[in-house]
């Protein structure tokens, strides 16, 4: 009896992996044993750093308000605990993105932090 | 709204900072941050957002402690057996300005980036700079 190795299946689904692999380095994009190992990291990868792109952007917004409040005479951990105490909600992507295209607007709300910080510890 | 992302081609400011009496580690933090652009609110980290910075009297940068002596920098040619070191203070006579430079590369991320931003730092062992056409704008170490 003929062996039945269901070829056209095999070939479509290599077809369908070396298509995921199209633009990798060398090998990985061009043989099949290489580029289905390449195509299961990437989408491990891909996963992963969908949940760590949050946490990346958020380390960039604190850098940014931090270079943005420190010429303004506040730390950010100080800034943070002053917003808090005035009650004001801006989270920190909104607060970058004041910080870059709306200074004026940036430092008031400094401004607010600093004087609900000054009330909450009296000198 | 997305994030805003800085454009590669942005207007750089000029700094300069004298290092007479400042500790080696404490002025080359700064330094490399502003190389960097980590104190503007536009930095972002796969573009090159930093200013340039001038640093005069690089020769009379302090080190604490024993590391006038003790703290050594290691060379090789490539050749076997031909490694050799510099200590601090044979680098103060032969070349004042690698201390600084070398002290900022080490703070600055490993990659093509960190070589575009050690293009922005001139250090200068006197109290001279050539770059007063930039109008640089000191700041305190």
């Amino acid at each position: 009896m003929p062996r039945a190795t269901n070829a056209p299946a095999t070939k479509a689904r290599r077809k369908r992996t070396l298509k995921k692999a199209k633009g990798y380095y060398g090998n990985k994009s061009r043989l099949y044993r290489y580029a289905k190992d390449a195509v299961q990291h990437a989408g491990r990868y891909a996963y992963r750093d969908r949940k760590k792109k949050k946490g990346e952007f958020r380390q960039l917004w604190i850098v940014r308000i931090n270079a943005a409040c420190r010429p303004l005479g506040i730390s950010y951990s100080r800034l943070m605990n002053g917003l808090l105490a005035a009650g004001i909600e801006l989270d920190r992507k909104q607060l970058s993105e004041m910080a870059i295209h709306d200074e004026a607007a940036f430092a008031a709300i400094v401004e607010k932090a600093k004087s609900a910080l000054a009330e909450k510890t009296p000198a | 709204m997305k994030t805003t992302l800085a454009k590669p081609d942005l207007e750089r400011k000029w700094y300069v900072v004298d290092a007479t009496g400042q500790n080696l580690g404490r002025l080359s933090v700064k330094i490399a941050n502003i190389l960097r652009g980590r104190h503007k609110p536009i930095y972002t980290p796969h573009i090159d957002t930093g200013d340039f910075v001038v640093v005069i009297n690089a020769d009379k940068i302090k080190l604490t402690g024993k590391k006038e002596e003790q703290k050594l920098y290691m060379f090789h040619t490539g050749w076997f057996g031909n490694e050799y070191y510099r200590s601090v203070a044979a680098m103060r006579q032969k070349k004042p300005a690698f201390i600084i430079e070398h002290s900022v590369k080490g703070m600055l991320p490993r990659n093509k980036l960190a070589r575009a931003m050690m293009k922005k730092l001139k250090v200068y062992a006197g109290a001279e700079h050539p770059h007063e056409a930039q109008q640089p704008i000191s700041f305190e170490g």
